[in-house]
């Protein structure tokens, strides 16, 4: 049993789903469900689909190389069955996939990171300018803008004195 | 009674049938695939010097032929020298069919087209090369020589 990928959306196709397409060069097409079959006869090209992961990697939404890649590589080598190893991948492979889905959420918060700094700086500016806008009743019942501001003790009599 | 063709396979027997959906759509690439039946036309993927063969009878199946099945065939177009003439009468094997066939783990496959192999009535090869790639389900069938010949197994 091996768990494909599918042709269109990239998505693994899990065994008892989706269709298997064999072009007349021998070329063997996968699909995950009925959606992407459709696609696929529709001709689009899977690279400008916005939904499937290959658009997503092209143009820098998800992650792209990472070491958490290497486990999922395929091979083509059947490895000789090993006890140890056997366990040892079993218990690896939830530890991975939760190490990949968090690299993956910190790449795409850092992608995020820019626009929400330019979303503040905008708002800001707005508030500065268009203040205005906003009725008399709400800017009066504003609390004044707290600011710092140093203090210099006053100076008394006496110090004058000294002086 | 009669209208079992409709609801065990959800088709109106005839080999093709073009959707119309409401949105803008290539009708070719949206076919119900269904059997091959009478006047159904095959591709000859081998050199056995026929090209076209129009289906006459499915000799298994009350539908019609799916993938692995013997049909019946009159030879339509042929190459100037070969085996077989125009007009023959010839049986053939299906090796690619355009409806899905289900496989045993759930998975289905479909092909391109509908390609035939000829064979004689006791169901030896009449060519010696077969093209394209060729299902495993042959092998369930005992059509080993085609598997032999073929050079692409799916």
């Amino acid at each position: 049993m091996r768990l494909e990928k599918c042709w269109f959306c990239s998505s693994t196709i899990y065994p008892g789903h989706g269709i298997q397409f064999v072009r007349n060069d021998a070329k063997i097409f996968r699909f995950c469900r009925s959606k992407c079959h459709k696609n696929f006869k529709m001709k689009r090209n899977p690279r400008k689909v916005k939904w499937t992961k290959a658009y997503r990697r092209l143009h820098g939404k998800d992650m792209t190389q990472d070491s958490t890649f290497e486990l999922e590589r395929k091979r083509n080598q059947p490895e000789r069955y090993d006890r140890n190893m056997a366990e040892q991948t079993l218990k690896a492979i939830p530890l991975i996939t939760k190490i990949r889905h968090h690299r993956l959420q910190k790449h795409i918060a850092d992608r995020h990171k820019p626009g929400k700094k330019k979303e503040l700086e905008r708002d800001n500016k707005e508030l500065e300018q268009d203040i205005n806008m906003l009725p008399k009743k709400v800017i009066s019942k504003a609390e004044p803008l707290k600011m710092k501001v140093q203090v210099v003790p006053p100076q008394t009599q006496e110090n004058l004195m000294e002086e | 009674m009669g209208s079992h063709g409709n609801n065990l396979f959800g088709a109106v027997s005839s080999s093709v049938e073009a959707v119309t959906r409401p949105f803008h759509c290539d009708a070719i690439s949206q076919q119900i695939r269904t059997f091959i039946q009478m006047r159904t036309n095959l591709k000859v993927v081998d050199n056995s010097g026929a090209k076209r063969v129009m289906c006459i009878q499915a000799k298994s199946g009350k539908y019609g032929a799916k993938l692995g099945d013997t049909i019946v065939g009159s030879v339509k177009e042929a190459q100037p020298r070969g085996k077989v003439k125009k007009g023959d009468v010839v049986y053939g094997v299906v090796v690619r069919a355009a409806m899905k066939k289900g496989r045993s783990d759930g998975s289905e496959v479909q092909f391109d087209d509908n390609a035939i192999v000829l064979v004689n009535n006791k169901g030896e090869l009449i060519g010696t090369r077969v093209f394209g790639p060729v299902p495993h389900e042959l092998r369930k069938k005992k059509h080993l020589k085609i598997l032999a010949l073929a050079e692409h197994i799916v």
